[in-house]
């Protein structure tokens, strides 16, 4: 019955919420009870989402929650096959995190904040997944970005912490602006903002405005952190590692690609054609970046960067389905890449620096071998998770005869595999580089546990599996876009793939031994090396920022200071203040507050009595 | 007629006044007392205002049963834009009470005392029907701010008080003048000159001096902080003193936009014309240029002051464009960010001063890293500032949205210029949390901690708090709370100024009518 499964929804959306109040009022100090608190609640969640993705049913139920002149402020839930699909992977992976960072986290003076941090973000994350109307969106898109802003500043007293996390909430924003303007259009051309009532619209409107789409689109582009609005998402590593896992890796960045994929009936061909475009380049110069790196998560945040990029890519190619499907697989394996990370750093006593790591697949077996696994679905080693996905949007170009695009993404393919196999050389292979990494210990079974879940179940057999774990109902939209593009092993997109593999991963294998204690490349080509390094967009924003912004704000407030409140105040009013102060000179300075309460009486019964006596 | 709710009208204004009357006149009562009289005032108003409030909603309750002959012919009334209005000022004044309880201050019986009756004004202003009655409470109001900022006010508060009582004697004579002018060319007598009834006579009236809108909006908006007649709020707020500051920023500066919508946007045509484009770019100001200046703040109270008046651009903006598109959306939404603002605004005086309190400066550069030390007072702020700058679950994203859609019409780079704000707030208000709460601990603060420790967020204070941000969390929640009472006269109102567009002022005379 339909009714029972709004109540269905109704637990999965409000219990995040009610964990994150009752933590962030009552469990300050309780940490630990906190930790559990919202990590049953991530698993109940998580449990009830499999529930609904197993029912495979659509649930729709909407309430008023208040009016604005016509406008009506609705709040409900439209739950379709791509909803059940995201609620069960955001859900699923999110336990898994959860229950990673109680162990993480254990040392943690404020983890009754950080885990109320984590519950509103689910709450936030999963309004999204079920909104049915653009406001709503909206509401949850912001919440999300608030809940990203205090995680990333979990560890505020350190100035980059502090620094990332308002850079991440005013670049959020600033797509959010695009954002707002489009659902004011939207509501203005159709006169709803209702999901169903919209898509019947656009169905009927022979086309679609080019801006509605764009501005639209601009929400997307800073949550997923798509260019020029990427750059505050490497910052956004300041937070701790589960965060980063979590937020900016599986789910967060992923609720632009879902909302792309929800719209995508609004966005008009020269919209596509530019998400296509700049996704696909947006891939192949991130793989890149990723080389440049040497703090783990950072070289891992550009990879999410990469992934990023094609699924809007495949979203401008026409294939929401398949970018929902890469989004699904990505958020296992990136999950896993960056609990593996967490762990790596959490053994090796806070270590970050990947050149200062090595050696630990002995130290760190079971951490390595699953990074090792979700490495490899990441290179989309074929029947792995990673090849399913990415070389099917891959081979989508391809198809639809996009070469240009194709070239770009195979040039991506071929980066994230370089980098992979770097990342592999540098941490897990050869000596250890630090009194660290030569100390470092296997974490606890809290964090080790997700990593196997996560990495080997999902990223290694995760393509086997999807058909048989899933319920059939779920992958539906999937295996038609399989169908479309005649997706097989023989593939052109495989082919390029396997050549990447060979030469890209065993490639960098080879290569980052050479040097010890330093990056190959950095040695090599210190030119190519900053070339990749350097923040160009980073650049032009500080430029912006100080030059621009801060000496117009100076210039205004200047104007105001000399003309308004100058000239206009001082020589015009000034006359005025003269005269009454010199009349009232002496009671003035006298300072006796009683005779000044005596006059408001008398002042107001004048007035009165003036007024009424007229 | 059930005179119930009349009653507990009457008794939320008069309560404070009476209890103010007492201090002033008290200025010895022991201590304990007059804290447990003035808390008294403080706390009838907070619990009437929300019930007036949902009893106002109530289908059921008649309009008529909030209306009573109060004193000199001018009694309390409530209308629907009113009810909520009055219910933020209420828990305002609470907030602002149990903050100036916990003052040590000079003179203090005689200072509650003058912010009861600041209070007392306030919720008079909102729950009076009557045109001169309105602006009688307003000057009740207003005199003690004047005082309170002269005598108890922070650095630089002569000339902030006297700028301040200057512009505003100037926006209120202007006002006064629209006014009297107004309710003239209604043809209604003083005695029943309510907002109803003007604005009706002001349908019939054969010709309406040119010169009243712009008076009505000019004068109230000076009070209001209209760009550019505005520079008095931040010097005033900044150097009045905490209490005085939450309950002018938060309550009655929404005395001028009240008389600019229920006067001004109902009858006077305000938006049409050039005035309509002068008021267009003025609030444009409002929201950019003044952003602006608040992005070169560098003193906390300072750009708290600032923000104040820049968040008074959207509220502008949604009554500007209610004239032009004779659509309700823009005004609900700008009533719904008149109540929220004065929550979140008043919650962020309320806590800079904590701040200040703790670090012993406003000054940003000085401040940093308080976080560490003040764990809740550092939550709550944010928790303030994300209100303010229209987080949902606070009720200021309502009102936000709200306006941005009603502009759904307006060209492209109107609304961009006006959506600014989100990205403009959103710099200056987390740039100033970054920089008190976040990063190392400056060293001034260490020196300051280590010679005088100091304690997190006390539990008046706190409590103080939770009052506002609750309630902000509230209307945010359930919306329907505020649009309930406010729909029906945001209708009415447009019904009205649609009637008037359709019938073009004359050129009117250069002299008043006679009748």
């Amino acid at each position: 019955m339909p009714s029972d499964l709004s109540s269905l929804v109704h637990w999965i959306l409000f219990l995040p919420l009610g964990a994150a109040a009752l933590s962030a009022l009552f469990l300050r100090r309780a940490g630990g009870l906190a930790a559990w608190l919202s990590t049953g609640t991530a698993f109940a969640i998580a449990g009830l989402s499999l529930n609904l993705l197993s029912k495979g049913v659509d649930v729709t139920w909407h309430v008023e929650l208040a009016k604005f002149g016509g406008i009506s402020l609705g709040f409900g839930y439209l739950i379709d096959a791509n909803a059940r699909l995201m609620l069960f992977v955001v859900s699923f992976v999110a336990a898994w995190i959860h229950l990673f960072s109680v162990g993480y986290m254990k040392e943690d003076s404020a983890r009754g904040r950080f885990f109320a941090g984590l519950s509103i973000f689910m709450f936030s994350i999963l309004g999204i997944v079920v909104a049915d109307n653009l406001l709503m969106t909206f509401i949850f898109w912001e919440l999300v970005g608030f809940s990203s802003y205090m995680l990333i500043a979990h560890y505020f007293d350190k100035d980059y912490a502090a620094a990332a996390s308002k850079k991440a909430f005013i670049v959020n924003r600033i797509g959010d602006l695009g954002f707002i303007l489009g659902i004011a259009m939207c509501l203005s051309l159709y006169g709803t903002l209702d999901f169903v009532a919209l898509k019947d619209h656009a169905a009927a409107a022979k086309t679609i405005p080019v801006a509605v789409g764009a501005l639209l689109m601009c929400g997307f582009l800073g949550k997923s952190a798509q260019f020029p609005l990427h750059v505050w998402l490497t910052d956004a590593m300041a937070g701790p590692t589960p965060v980063s896992a979590l937020i900016h890796a599986a789910t967060m960045v992923a609720a632009g690609v879902y909302f792309m994929a929800r719209v995508s009936f609004l966005l008009a061909p020269d919209v596509l054609q530019f998400i296509a475009v700049s996704g696909a380049g947006m891939a192949a110069l991130a793989g890149l970046c990723a080389l440049a790196q040497t703090d783990i998560k950072k070289s891992l945040a550009y990879s999410t960067l990469a992934h990023l990029g094609i699924m809007g890519c495949a979203i401008g190619l026409g294939h929401p389905a398949l970018a929902l499907m890469h989004m699904a697989m990505h958020a296992f394996f990136k999950a896993t890449l960056f609990l593996g990370a967490g762990s790596v750093i959490h053994g090796c006593h806070h270590e970050q620096d990947m050149l200062k790591m090595g050696g630990l697949l002995k130290k760190m077996p079971l951490t390595a071998v699953t990074f090792i696994a979700a490495t490899l679905s990441n290179c989309a080693v074929p029947f792995l998770a990673g090849w399913y996905s990415k070389d099917a949007i891959i081979e989508a170009a391809y198809h639809d005869g996009h070469f240009v695009i194709f070239a770009f993404l195979a040039l991506a393919a071929l980066a994230t595999c370089l980098y992979s196999g770097r990342m592999i050389r540098l941490v897990f292979l050869g000596e250890a580089n630090s009194e660290e990494a030569a100390h470092a210990h296997e974490s606890p079974w809290t964090m080790t546990l997700p990593l196997v879940v996560l990495g080997l179940v999902y990223s290694v057999a995760g393509g086997f599996l999807a058909s048989t774990l899933l319920p059939a109902g779920s992958l539906q939209p999937i295996k038609p876009a399989l169908d479309a593009i005649a997706f097989h092993l023989t593939a052109p997109s495989t082919i390029v793939g396997l050549f990447s593999l060979v030469v890209g991963f065993f490639g960098a294998l080879k290569f980052y031994g050479v040097v010890r204690g330093a990056d190959t490349l950095q040695v090599v080509s210190p030119r190519t090396y900053h070339l990749l390094e350097h923040r160009w967009m980073d650049g032009l924003y500080l430029w912006y920022v100080n030059s621009v912004q801060r000496r117009a704000s100076e210039f205004v407030a200047f104007l105001d200071l000399l003309i308004i409140n100058g000239v206009a105040v001082r020589w015009i009013g000034g006359g005025v203040p003269a005269v009454l102060g010199y009349l009232t000179g002496r009671s003035f300075h006298r300072g006796q507050t009683r005779a000044y309460a005596l006059w408001i009486v008398v002042g107001t019964l004048f007035l009165a009595w003036f007024l009424i006596a007229r | 007629m059930d005179t119930f709710p009349a009653t507990l009208l009457a008794l939320a204004i008069t309560a404070p006044i009476f209890v103010g009357l007492i201090l002033l006149a008290g200025r010895d009562l022991p201590r304990s007392f007059a804290s447990g009289f003035a808390f008294g005032g403080f706390a009838i108003p907070a619990v009437l205002g929300p019930w007036l409030l949902i009893l106002w909603s109530n289908p059921s309750t008649a309009p008529q049963q909030f209306q009573s002959e109060g004193f000199w012919g001018f009694g309390f009334a409530l209308n629907g834009l009113g009810a909520p209005l009055l219910a933020m000022t209420s828990l305002v004044g609470l907030a602002a009470g149990i903050k100036a309880l916990t003052q040590e201050v000079e003179g203090r019986n005689t200072y509650l005392g003058l912010i009861l009756f600041m209070l007392g004004g306030t919720l008079a202003v909102f729950g009076t029907n009557h045109l001169v009655g309105f602006y009688f409470f307003h000057e009740f109001a207003l005199i003690p701010t004047f005082i309170l900022t002269l005598f108890w006010g922070g650095e630089g508060r002569r000339p902030a008080a006297m700028q301040m009582a200057i512009y505003l004697t100037a926006g209120a004579m202007a006002s006064l003048a629209g006014i009297l002018i107004a309710i003239d060319a209604s043809g209604v007598e003083y005695g029943v000159a309510t907002f109803e009834n003007v604005a009706q006579g002001l349908q019939n009236a054969k010709s309406i001096p040119a010169a009243t809108g712009a008076l009505v909006l000019f004068g109230l908006g000076t009070l209001a902080s209209l760009f550019p007649f505005h520079s008095w709020a931040a010097p005033g707020y900044s150097a009045a003193p905490t209490p005085v500051s939450m309950l002018h920023a938060g309550a009655l500066k929404k005395f001028g936009l009240y008389g600019i919508i229920l006067l001004g946007l109902s009858s006077l045509d305000i938006t049409g014309g050039s005035l309509g484009t002068w008021f267009l770019w003025f609030a444009v100001a409002n929201v950019v240029l003044v952003g602006l200046i608040c992005l070169a703040q560098r003193d906390l109270k300072q750009l708290l002051s600032w923000s104040s008046v820049a968040h008074m651009g959207p509220i502008f903006l949604g009554i500007w464009v209610c004239g032009v598109s004779g659509k309700a959306d823009g005004l609900d939404a700008a009533a719904f960010l008149m109540v929220a603002h004065g929550l979140s605004c008043a919650a962020l005086f309320l806590l800079a001063n904590a701040v200040r309190a703790r670090a012993g400066t406003y000054r940003l550069d000085e401040l940093g890293g308080l976080a560490t030390r003040t764990p809740i007072l550092a939550a709550l702020f944010i928790a303030a500032t994300m209100a303010s700058i229209g987080l949902p679950g606070f009720g200021n994203f309502w009102g936000e949205v709200g306006v941005f859609l009603a502009l759904r019409a307006q060209p492209l780079w109107l609304q961009a210029l006006v959506a600014s704000t989100v990205i403009l707030s959103a710099v200056y208000a987390l740039r100033a949390v970054a920089s008190t709460f976040f990063g190392p601990a400056s060293e001034a603060l260490e020196k300051r901690f280590a010679s005088a420790p100091f304690g997190d967020l006390g539990w008046a204070e706190r409590f103080a708090a939770f009052v506002l941000l609750g309630a902000s969390l509230t209307i945010g929640f359930v919306p329907s709370l505020i649009t309930k009472s406010v729909n029906p006269v945001a209708a009415g109102i447009t019904t009205f100024s649609q009637h008037n567009a359709k019938a073009p002022v004359k050129a009117a005379p250069a002299v008043p009518t006679q009748r």
